[in-house]
């Protein structure tokens, strides 16, 4: 009878425990997206919201060349010119917000916001 | 950002290129149309205009290579280009070229005499105000003006 009485405790608390670690990843902001596709002289998404150590990936779906730069005087990141459906990667590695914007139309902007 | 701000005229790094190329394109385009005006009517008025708006289309061919020649080393910072860059790069000179060369004809030219002025040159005129509008298109085509955006 203690016997079962512990094993019960244990599936309960075994149980509690899974459930809360369920609720701290549903809890854990999960990137909807880590592509940015551009595409008719925009990035989108224009705001893209990622984890610390997330890989965005944009990849060129229109038809003339583009570019990735990070706006920052240091360039944090910037890609090669893109041809269509070629693809640039970067991974943000400390939070914070990265606007960026398409060197050959510097009307086109986005940002990464990494927290 | 204002239109007249002078940091924005002077280092937006590659915008004097979209606006001056504008002025070779009008003035080489209008210079061809008065030589043929003045091939078929015969008029020296019209040839002498077509002179001077030849004379300063190549001369505003300068300004706009440099200014091309600078967007790209410093936006692209002198990548190798492929694709619709490269065709509008190489198009871009053939057209510089083609227009120094159809005022080169012209200067060699008497001016008081229509006669002297070879017949050659109009086939030349034709071809490269048709490099020159395909160089306008891939350039409008890049910056997005002639594209869905």
């Amino acid at each position: 009878m203690w016997m079962a009485g512990m094993a019960a405790t244990a599936i309960v608390a075994l149980g509690l425990l899974l459930a809360g670690s369920r609720m701290v990843a549903a809890n854990t902001p999960q990137p909807a997206s880590t592509e940015v596709k551009i595409d008719n002289f925009s990035f989108g998404p224009v705001t893209l919201t990622v984890p610390a150590g997330a890989t965005v990936t944009w990849i060129n779906r229109d038809d003339m060349p583009h570019t990735v730069v990070s706006t920052d005087d240091s360039k944090t990141f910037k890609s090669k010119v893109l041809d269509t459906d070629e693809k640039f990667s970067f991974t943000f590695s400390k939070a914070g917000t990265y606007p960026y914007f398409c060197s050959i139309h510097p009307k086109m902007t986005g940002k990464v916001i990494v927290q | 950002m204002h239109p007249f701000d002078i940091k924005t005229v002077l280092l937006a790094k590659h915008a004097q290129h979209v606006v001056l190329i504008h002025f070779p394109i009008a003035l080489f385009i209008i210079g061809v149309v008065f030589d043929f005006l003045a091939q078929w009517r015969k008029q020296l008025l019209l040839a002498a205009a077509a002179y001077y708006n030849l004379l300063v289309a190549a001369i505003a061919t300068i300004p706009v290579v440099v200014t091309g020649i600078l967007a790209w080393q410093w936006e692209l910072e002198g990548e190798k280009l492929k694709g619709i860059l490269l065709m509008h790069l190489v198009m871009g000179c053939v057209s510089s070229v083609l227009i120094w060369v159809v005022w080169f004809i012209h200067r060699r030219a008497p001016r008081k005499h229509e006669e002297v002025l070879p017949g050659y040159r109009l086939p030349i005129e034709a071809v490269a105000v048709v490099v020159v509008a395909l160089t306008g298109h891939l350039g409008g085509f890049l910056s997005g003006v002639n594209g869905p955006g």
